[in-house]
């Protein structure tokens, strides 16, 4: 037995292979969205990030053509009169507001003397490498001195790194991407973009260095991103298990009907076998149970027969044997009545009900759509307007009109498909009766059958056990209805050619509310 | 083996489980000069009946507890020289077939005709006396056979080939006077009444000693 929880799902619900199978797909589609949607974000990550560098690349520049204007023009600024209107150097400050202060050592001078230690050695080295140098880096605070070698004077920038930065361009939300961007040099750094803090969730790190494109400001370019958790692609991980288990249940209960189908056409034939089986094992039995006592019967009469044609004739054995014989004659005829009481049908008389007649037309030819179908036929129902209703045990009454339609069907199948024709039609017949006719356009029937027709086991097919109008015969009489073949037509000719069957039944009385 | 059998008139075996139809048949057989013993069961029949008696057995196909058709192989398994025909009552061509490979005499279908049954009874008797008649004239002929001395069987063999008193002679190194007191003996022990009797009664012995 199974447990009680057991039952309550149908069984084979859990069919274990295609449900591994699920599984497969479901983590195949999964891992598939998860590796995606991290090579989109890398993808978009070294494209901002290179963005990024160009932009600061392109900015640090900027500071190198100024040095070098400036170079090239020597303005003439006094050194204690910086913020000289006419001159051009204090404009700068205003232009571009990442230029804190523009210094000028003339060859005269020197420079201010808090920074002049590390803006004469930027000097020296500008001048020794040609370009401008670097000097008083204070990274974490983003501000440095960018020193040119000139002749006579020589300049320096006081840089805002804060201010170099580009935010009408930048590629990314700075106060919420979760890229951090820095810039960096000797174990200090400077944070252009503070990003998402490493979370402990993190399951892939993306980074990228270069230096900025500018050689007077070798400055690293940082930028690192860590996807989390959270970023995975979670919603659609769960539609697609969604859908996979959706298509998964689908599957699976359109195999189970299968499955189901195929068992009840099994189950089907297996029916009609066990019924011929039946069938078969009741002729044997009947056969055995009747010659027996025929058998006795028989050679009774026939010892008499000799006895009594012996000379003398005798008489006593002879009367003994016969009286053997009458004992045996009874023997067959209770075998006999014994066999017709086990298939006795119930009296359908007494079940007959008023019913619509063409209803019972239109049901029987919906369960023979199939066969219908199969053999291209399409019949042609002719139902006579106001039928009353007709008597009949309804069981019965579809009984023979599907043994009949199947008989058209079986005759429809010699003859070409094009003249497969089929006519159905009721009537109303004199005396309070209702006509139904059947009538193929097949071979027809040979008129040395025509006679044998109703008789048990008298069967035209190959095969046929004789029996399906014996019993639609007697399934008729036995609601009051009569089943007959319709007279040939005179002459045959091939249009006419066919079989028509026409059941009669009898009107249901009027009810009172009619 | 006895030779009284054959003086008897030929038994009937008539195995049936149905009592109406053995009253029946018995009495229809016995009605031409044929004696019947029946038998209810298959088990009784195989337990007790005669097996030296001459005549035939007559069985039921469909019998409870055992088919005729297994009956007919265990008498054939046992040695049962009678001819046995088979009744049915709803023969099939398979059935038939079965009962004929097998070695029924004949098969017949229930109810069956007094003519057809008894026609089937004589010819299957007739058959019988005339196996256990073959039958016991070889036994004889073989016990003839055996008192013969080694000279009268190769001048035996040599009649059985054909040649005559003096090429008999020639080939055994004998006169031809010697050979006709060995031919006188051997016609004397055999019982034979003619050269023609002779070869047919132990043409096939001499060929199998040989």
């Amino acid at each position: 037995m199974l447990p009680a929880w057991r039952r309550l799902l149908p069984r084979h619900a859990l069919h274990l292979p295609s449900l591994l199978l699920w599984v497969a797909v479901a983590c195949i589609g999964c891992g598939w969205l998860v590796v995606d949607r991290l090579q989109q974000l890398h993808a978009a990550f070294e494209t901002d990030a290179r963005i990024v560098h160009r932009l600061l690349s392109q900015r640090v520049v900027q500071h190198d053509a100024i040095m070098a204007t400036l170079a090239l023009l020597q303005p003439a600024a006094a050194v204690d009169d910086l913020h000289n209107a006419a001159s051009p150097l204090p404009r700068l400050t205003s232009v571009y507001p990442q230029i804190l202060a523009v210094l000028q050592r003339s060859a005269h001078s020197d420079w201010p003397p808090a920074l002049q230690a590390e803006l004469t050695a930027a000097e020296a080295t500008s001048r020794r490498t040609g370009h401008a140098a670097m000097a008083g880096l204070n990274l974490p605070a983003g501000r440095f001195y960018l020193v040119l070698a000139g002749t006579p004077a020589s300049y320096a920038l006081h840089i805002d790194l804060r201010a170099t930065i580009p935010t009408d361009e930048w590629p990314m939300d700075m106060a919420t991407s979760p890229v951090r961007v820095t810039l960096e040099q000797s174990g200090t750094a400077f944070v252009v973009q503070p990003g998402q803090a490493d979370r402990g969730s993190g399951i892939r790190t993306y980074d990228f260095h270069k230096l900025l494109a500018a050689p007077s400001q070798p400055l690293d370019v940082v930028a690192r991103r860590t996807v989390g958790l959270h970023e995975l692609p979670w919603w659609r991980m769960l539609g697609w298990c969604l859908l996979t288990a959706a298509l998964w249940a689908a599957g699976r209960a359109l195999w189970r009907q299968r499955v189901a189908r195929q068992r009840a056409e099994e189950l089907l034939r297996l029916g009609q076998v066990a019924r011929l089986n039946t069938l078969g094992e009741l002729a044997a039995g009947m056969a055995h149970e009747l010659n027996q006592p025929l058998t006795a019967l028989l050679s009774s009469t026939q010892a008499a027969q000799r006895l009594l044609a012996d000379d003398p004739p005798d008489l006593d054995t002879a009367q003994t044997a016969m009286t053997r014989a009458v004992e045996q004659a009874r023997r067959a005829s209770t075998v006999v009545g014994r066999l017709r009481r086990l298939v006795e049908r119930p009296d359908l008389a007494g079940q007959a009900q008023p019913l619509a007649l063409p209803t019972a037309v239109q049901d029987v030819l919906h369960l023979l759509e199939p066969e219908l179908a199969q053999r291209g036929v399409v019949p042609e129902v002719l139902a006579a307007a106001d039928l009353p209703p007709v008597l009949a045990e309804p069981v019965a009454l579809q009984q023979i009109i599907h043994n009949l339609l199947m008989n058209a069907l079986q005759a429809l199948e010699q003859v070409p498909p094009a003249e497969r024709q089929l006519r159905l039609s009721t009537e109303r017949a004199e005396s309070g009766r209702v006509t139904l006719s059947v009538r193929d356009h097949g071979p027809g029937i040979p008129p040395e059958a025509r006679q044998h027709l109703f008789e048990p086991f008298y069967t035209t097919r190959t095969g046929g056990l004789g029996l399906g109008l014996t019993l639609c015969e007697s399934l008729a009489q036995a609601m009051g209805a009569q089943l007959a073949l319709a007279p040939e037509a005179t002459p045959p000719s091939a249009a006419q050619r066919g079989a028509e069957f026409v059941l009669t039944l009898q009107a249901a009385p009027p009810t009172d509310d009619r | 083996m006895t030779d009284s059998a054959p003086s008897l008139s030929p038994l009937i075996h008539l195995v049936d489980d149905d009592a109406a139809v053995r009253e029946g048949l018995a009495l229809l057989i016995s009605t031409v000069g044929l004696r019947v013993q029946t038998w209810a069961d298959p088990q009784s029949f195989m337990a007790g009946f005669e097996r030296a008696s001459v005549g035939a057995i007559v069985l039921d196909v469909r019998m409870p507890g055992i088919s005729g058709l297994t009956v007919l192989e265990q008498l054939l398994a046992q040695g049962v020289d009678q001819p046995v025909i088979l009744l049915t009552g709803h023969g099939t061509v398979e059935m038939c077939r079965r009962a004929f490979k097998t070695g029924a005499a004949e098969f017949l279908e229930k109810p069956v005709d007094d003519e057809v049954l008894i026609e089937a009874l004589q010819n299957a008797v007739r058959q019988h006396v005339r196996s256990r008649e073959r039958h016991q004239g070889d036994q004889q002929a073989r016990e003839r056979y055996a008192q013969l001395s080694a000279r009268e069987r190769e001048v035996l063999g040599l009649i059985v080939e054909g040649l005559t008193n003096k090429e008999i002679g020639r080939a055994l190194e004998l006169s031809p006077r010697t050979v006709e007191t060995h031919r006188a003996n051997l016609f004397a022990k055999l019982g034979a009444e003619s050269l023609a009797q002779l070869i047919r009664r132990y043409a096939a012995l001499v060929d199998a000693a040989s």
